[in-house]
């Protein structure tokens, strides 16, 4: 009687398992496609719809914050698909989590672009996620648009990888602008660098030694994954170091100034634009400031960062209130926050090169359109894109700003420069931009 | 100088924290002869049910109770509902069905608490101690986080080696068929073995929560660590397991301070390597090895 009940117990696991295992794997079907009419110009637009895809980690170590990315682009593109769409077209909007993890990215990437027939990627995240894919999606001629990465790899040889493009800052650029302000302002700093041991860590140490070469006095270096820190804060501490530099993820943004709790550490900080948002580290630590503090956005004060985009520490700017409204009508539960808004800053950058090329867009024509009318592109970015034949790299400046009450309070105007060494200059040319009165872009169809 | 102390004793922390995930390896080996791979996810959820205490506005030491009673039960269960039904078949069969919990309790945690970072509070200051010039790297709620290691290792010494439950679990492990012969309800002490490891695995899962951030994956590196330094200690011993683990945790912390964070992995599998070529049965292991 006993043999029989286990016995069952035992199918019912295995049954259980198996159906969610199926469930895992089938998640998705094939999208009813209409291919009648002219308009369905190449894979993935349709009369009424153009399809397009991204990976976000929507779980795991770098989701804290970065998931909510997608949930602003979403917010965006409904907010145009409810005004009309495209040249008549919907977007339709495909995320798939790889949990930042390369492995998962290449199969959600291969189920976008051959089950999903996915028209373009947009926003596809993370230097080591997206790598994965990159040559990949190339190979398919699928256009790459606005990798939510830093990494010069995208857009530094578009002869290698014509369809990718960039689109914040690139590490290198905020490591010349951050180091060179720091050898300016604080010419007797011991400069100790925190960095993530990939590109993130690469790309900006080769912009801030250009600058700090004989202020550095240590490098260490973290694995993402690896939680534990102790050990490089540690040997920054040791190596006597009294600013520290970090471009690293927002989780050891929090890890790190943990540690140097635990340390009694107390450089100044400086961490960059991907790793520094006041809100996410602020309620990552708002349980380990012993009641000191009330506000949790005040952890990270006196922390210098940096910004390319208008965020929500400044309500007043006319592209932040575009985002509250597009939040408010389209986006999910929540407040509107940063990472939203950068979702929403590179849907509506996708929305312009989409007007651009035309009424009946191609996978060649959108890079074409993008190569010829990137640069004089207006939106929320401080500074211009670089997108031209020779370079895909995106926004090519940003400034330096020291966190105060989670707001960033100025320490540079708006600096624009470009690798290797060009020179760093001030351009406000694009800090005056504001958005259109119906929030939509109005770009005319190149040639 | 300071960068050594320092060094040193936030590897300390770390390995006793290896050393409670170890212990509960150990619990259940000693007690079934079967590795529970398992154990990470199910001392996550514990301690998910910890913060969900906790956040309900209950002091710490109620989500801390809460976590290792969800554990004691959470054990009995698995073992009654999962493992009874593979009992008498190999053992490869259990460990096998562990390895699916792992997967199903990760998604299960996933759905139920989300999957984003959290911060879980520790009962103590998480600042270090000034002692003069010199920083102590060492912070209140790593001092509670090595006794409370050192007091379950001498509990369980206590259990195995001075009580007549003890003996009866350590025979029911070794040779069921004798063991019920003699009288010993079997079920019971497999049930019991897998309540206790549970426990304690909980506890590990709380003390390497404490004073940092909690997300579903977050004991995925314990499950390594701690099965190394199980494996150190020969993976029989209690002792040995929480030497495995200061062995172990301070080493790491050596090499991802002076050689680089990347090769800390491979540090671990290094050491396991020269330990199991040295002495097979591990470093404190009474018996010859038994085939699996």
């Amino acid at each position: 009687m006993t043999r029989t009940w286990t016995t069952r117990a035992a199918m019912a696991v295995c049954v259980l398992t198996a159906g969610s295992l199926a469930a895992a794997c089938g998640a998705g079907g094939r999208p009813d496609k209409d291919e009648k009419g002219g308009s369905a110009s190449d894979v993935g637009i349709t009369e009424d719809t153009v399809t397009v895809g991204a990976h976000h980690p929507l779980t795991g170590v770098a989701a804290p914050g970065y998931s909510e990315i997608p949930d602003g682009a979403r917010a965006y593109f409904d907010f145009v698909n409810a005004n009309g769409g495209v040249d008549g077209r919907k977007i339709e909007y495909l995320v798939r989590d790889d949990g930042y993890n390369p492995t998962n990215t290449s199969q959600v990437t291969n189920e976008l672009v051959l089950k999903e027939e996915i028209f373009a990627m947009v926003g596809g995240l993370g230097t080591p996620t997206h790598s994965a894919v990159v040559d990949f999606l190339n190979k398919e001629g699928v256009p790459d648009l606005f990798v939510s990465s830093g990494s010069l790899q995208w857009g530094d040889d578009p002869g290698a990888k014509p369809f990718t493009f960039g689109w914040q800052p690139d590490y290198e650029i905020e490591g010349k602008i951050a180091g060179q302000w720091i050898a300016e302002n604080m010419p007797d700093a011991k400069v100790g660098l925190f960095l993530q041991d990939d590109d993130l860590g690469v790309d900006s140490e080769k912009g801030v030694r250009r600058f700090l070469d004989d202020q550095i006095v240590a490098v260490e270096k973290y694995t993402s994954g690896n939680t534990d820190v102790a050990p490089q804060i540690a040997a920054l501490q040791a190596a006597g170091a009294d600013v520290v530099m970090g471009f690293n993820t927002p989780s050891y943004t929090a890890l790190s100034q943990l540690v140097a709790l635990k340390l009694n550490y107390e450089p100044k900080w400086f961490y960059s634009s991907i790793g520094s948002d006041p809100a996410l580290v602020g309620s990552l630590l708002a349980r380990f400031s012993e009641g000191a503090v009330k506000d949790s956005a005040s952890l990270l004060d006196g922390v210098m960062s940096t910004e390319y985009i208008p965020g929500v520490d400044v309500p007043d700017n006319p592209w932040v209130q575009l985002w509250q409204r597009v939040w408010d009508e389209h986006g999910k539960e929540g407040e509107l926050t940063n990472y939203r808004i950068y979702g929403m800053s590179h849907a509506y950058a996708f929305v312009q090169t989409l007007q651009a090329a035309g009424p009946d867009p191609t996978r060649e024509g959108i890079v074409d359109a993008l190569e010829q009318i990137g640069s004089d592109l207006e939106g929320p970015p401080l500074a211009p894109f670089r997108y031209t034949e020779d370079s895909h790299l995106g926004i090519s400046g940003l400034q330096l700003v020291e966190l105060k009450g989670g707001v960033g309070e100025e320490l540079t105007p708006v600096l624009v420069t470009d690798l290797g060494d060009a020179p760093i200059e001030e351009d406000d040319s694009a800090t005056e931009d504001a958005p259109p009165e119906d929030g939509i872009p109005d770009v005319k169809p190149v040639g | 100088m300071q960068q050594l102390l320092n060094t040193l004793l936030t590897g300390l922390t770390l390995g006793m924290v290896y050393a409670a995930f170890a212990l509960a390896l150990v619990l259940i080996w000693r007690s079934t002869r079967i590795i529970n791979f398992a154990q990470a996810p199910m001392a996550m959820i514990t301690t998910y049910v910890a913060l969900t205490v906790i956040d309900a506005d209950y002091s710490y030491w109620v989500g801390f109770t809460a976590a290792l009673l969800s554990g004691l039960v959470l054990g009995a269960a698995i073992e009654r509902l999962v493992i009874r039904p593979v009992e008498g078949k190999p053992h490869i069969n259990a460990v096998i069905l562990t390895l699916g919990l792992f997967i199903v309790i990760h998604a299960v945690a996933a759905l139920l608490f989300g999957s984003r970072y959290r911060s879980f509070p520790a009962p103590f200051g998480v600042r270090g101690f000034q002692v003069g010039e010199v920083n102590v790297a060492l912070t209140g709620f790593g001092i509670f986080t090595i006794g409370s290691v050192v007091v379950v290792m001498l509990l369980l010494v206590a259990l195995f080696r001075g009580t007549d439950l003890g003996l009866m679990m350590r025979a029911a492990a070794f040779n069921q068929e004798v063991a019920r012969l003699l009288g010993v309800r079997v079920g019971r002490m497999f049930t019991l073995g897998w309540a206790l490891a549970a426990l304690v695995g909980s506890l590990s899962g709380l003390l390497i929560a404490g004073g940092s951030l909690v997300h579903p994956s977050y004991m995925d590196s314990a499950v390594v660590f701690g099965f190394v330094a199980a494996v150190l200690g020969g993976l029989d011993s209690p002792v040995g397991a929480v030497v495995g683990g200061l062995v172990l945790g301070v080493s790491l912390s050596f090499v991802s301070g002076y050689v680089g964070s990347e090769l800390v992995a491979l540090a671990a599998l290094g050491i396991l390597m020269v330990v199991l070529l040295l002495r097979p049965g591990g470093l404190f292991s009474h018996a010859t090895p038994r085939r699996v």
